[in-house]
């Protein structure tokens, strides 16, 4: 199990180089980084894994893309939209983690989402970046969409997968900060960790119910 | 008011933080209302009077924060909610806590490295652009963009600009 940061976007999306977030994660306490199309590396004994991360995209396209990307090792995350969306996308093989769930419609995620996550073990990602950088209104009613994506997490225990969606290494945060702000959301430690080892459980293949022994 | 007894005073902690990115210098009074108004913003002016937050003392790179014991959790998330100072796009790395400024003093004696290293040329191209080079300390390179309208800033490595 290694802490990841699930979504982080170097050079050119941002203006830091992969190696330099590499530099700037390990002393900041992680293991790995999923960062958007960057190919798959070891830097300063920090994993690099490839994202690919899809938006703004017909259910019918966004099936093709996947079948496309399925066999890379790369993780697929999609920019949800609507309810009715979603549950097409949970429901697509391939799909390992639904984002931006906090700009999405008000009913985008609801019981019915939550347990189709549960049973396709997608990860439903908490998008830190708001957090940090947004005031008043707007980080209030982060917060309150967060707590409430985690009230359908106890009850459905869907994976989560925490990013910072860092554009450059000032966007980053250490481990313990990342802790501190999910407290705000009403994480305690033990959910925080099982968080940030999200992205080990959706790359996992789940153990079969049935063994065969010849 | 006179001066309370030691035994009468609030206890305080102190907190050691580092400034990035490297070669930023802010002024303290800018940081203190900076501070004050992260803390304020997360939490409301009730825990931010109880946190009582100030910045005490600036050596550089490092600057030391002082809260009231007890509250250093909840500085410590207020202060990661701050991403820039006077316009300046800045973080701040929590590197200590303490009960006195000169345990922090010592750990920043410790933790400051050597002057920036010069390196030759000081102009690299990296992805066909041409970049001065700013700050250099170990791995890490920072490089300005040359040229009058886009000076972008990049973070980079030693490695990226060998490439």
């Amino acid at each position: 199990m290694k802490i990841t940061d699930a979504c982080v976007y170097p050079y050119p999306k941002g203006d830091s180089s992969v190696r330099r977030m590499a530099l700037e994660a390990k002393s900041l306490g992680f293991d790995r980084l999923v960062a958007a199309d960057t190919p798959s590396a070891e830097f300063y004994g920090i994993e690099i894994h490839t994202g690919i991360l899809i938006r703004d995209t017909a259910v019918r396209d966004l099936t093709t893309r996947i079948k496309r990307e399925r066999n890379s090792e790369a993780i697929i995350s999609v920019q949800a939209g609507d309810n009715g969306f979603n549950r097409s996308v949970i429901s697509l093989k391939g799909v390992h983690i639904l984002r931006g769930l906090h700009s999405a419609d008000k009913n985008a995620f609801d019981h019915v989402v939550a347990k189709m996550a549960a049973d396709n073990r997608v990860a439903i990602d908490l998008d830190l970046f708001p957090l940090i950088s947004g005031r008043g209104f707007t980080r209030q009613r982060i917060i309150h969409r967060y707590r409430d994506i985690l009230v359908l997490e106890r009850r459905y225990e869907f994976p989560l997968t925490i990013s910072s969606h860092a554009r450059s290494i000032l966007d980053m945060r250490a481990v313990r900060e990342i802790a501190g702000l999910c407290s705000l959301i009403g994480m305690d430690t033990p959910c925080v960790e099982k968080a940030f080892f999200g992205v080990d459980i959706i790359t996992t293949p789940p153990n079969p119910a049935v063994k065969v022994i010849l | 008011m006179s001066i309370r007894p030691p035994t009468l005073r609030e206890k305080r902690r102190y907190l050691l933080v580092h400034i990035e990115p490297a070669g930023t210098i802010i002024d303290q009074k800018d940081l203190y209302y900076t501070v004050s108004d992260a803390t304020t913003s997360l939490w409301g002016d009730g825990i931010a009077a109880v946190i009582m937050s100030a910045v005490v003392a600036s050596e550089g790179q490092y600057m030391i924060i002082r809260c009231r014991r007890g509250t250093e959790q909840d500085l410590s998330v207020a202060l990661s909610t701050i991403t820039s100072c006077c316009d300046n796009r800045i973080a701040l790395r929590m590197v200590a806590a303490s009960g006195t400024i000169d345990t922090l003093r010592e750990k920043i004696r410790k933790e400051k490295k050597p002057n920036p290293e010069e390196i030759s040329p000081r102009e690299y191209m990296f992805d066909k652009k041409l970049f001065q080079i700013d700050q250099c300390n170990g791995q890490k390179i920072d490089v300005i963009e040359k040229g009058f309208k886009n000076t972008n800033r990049l973070f980079l490595t030693r490695e990226d600009l060998e490439e």
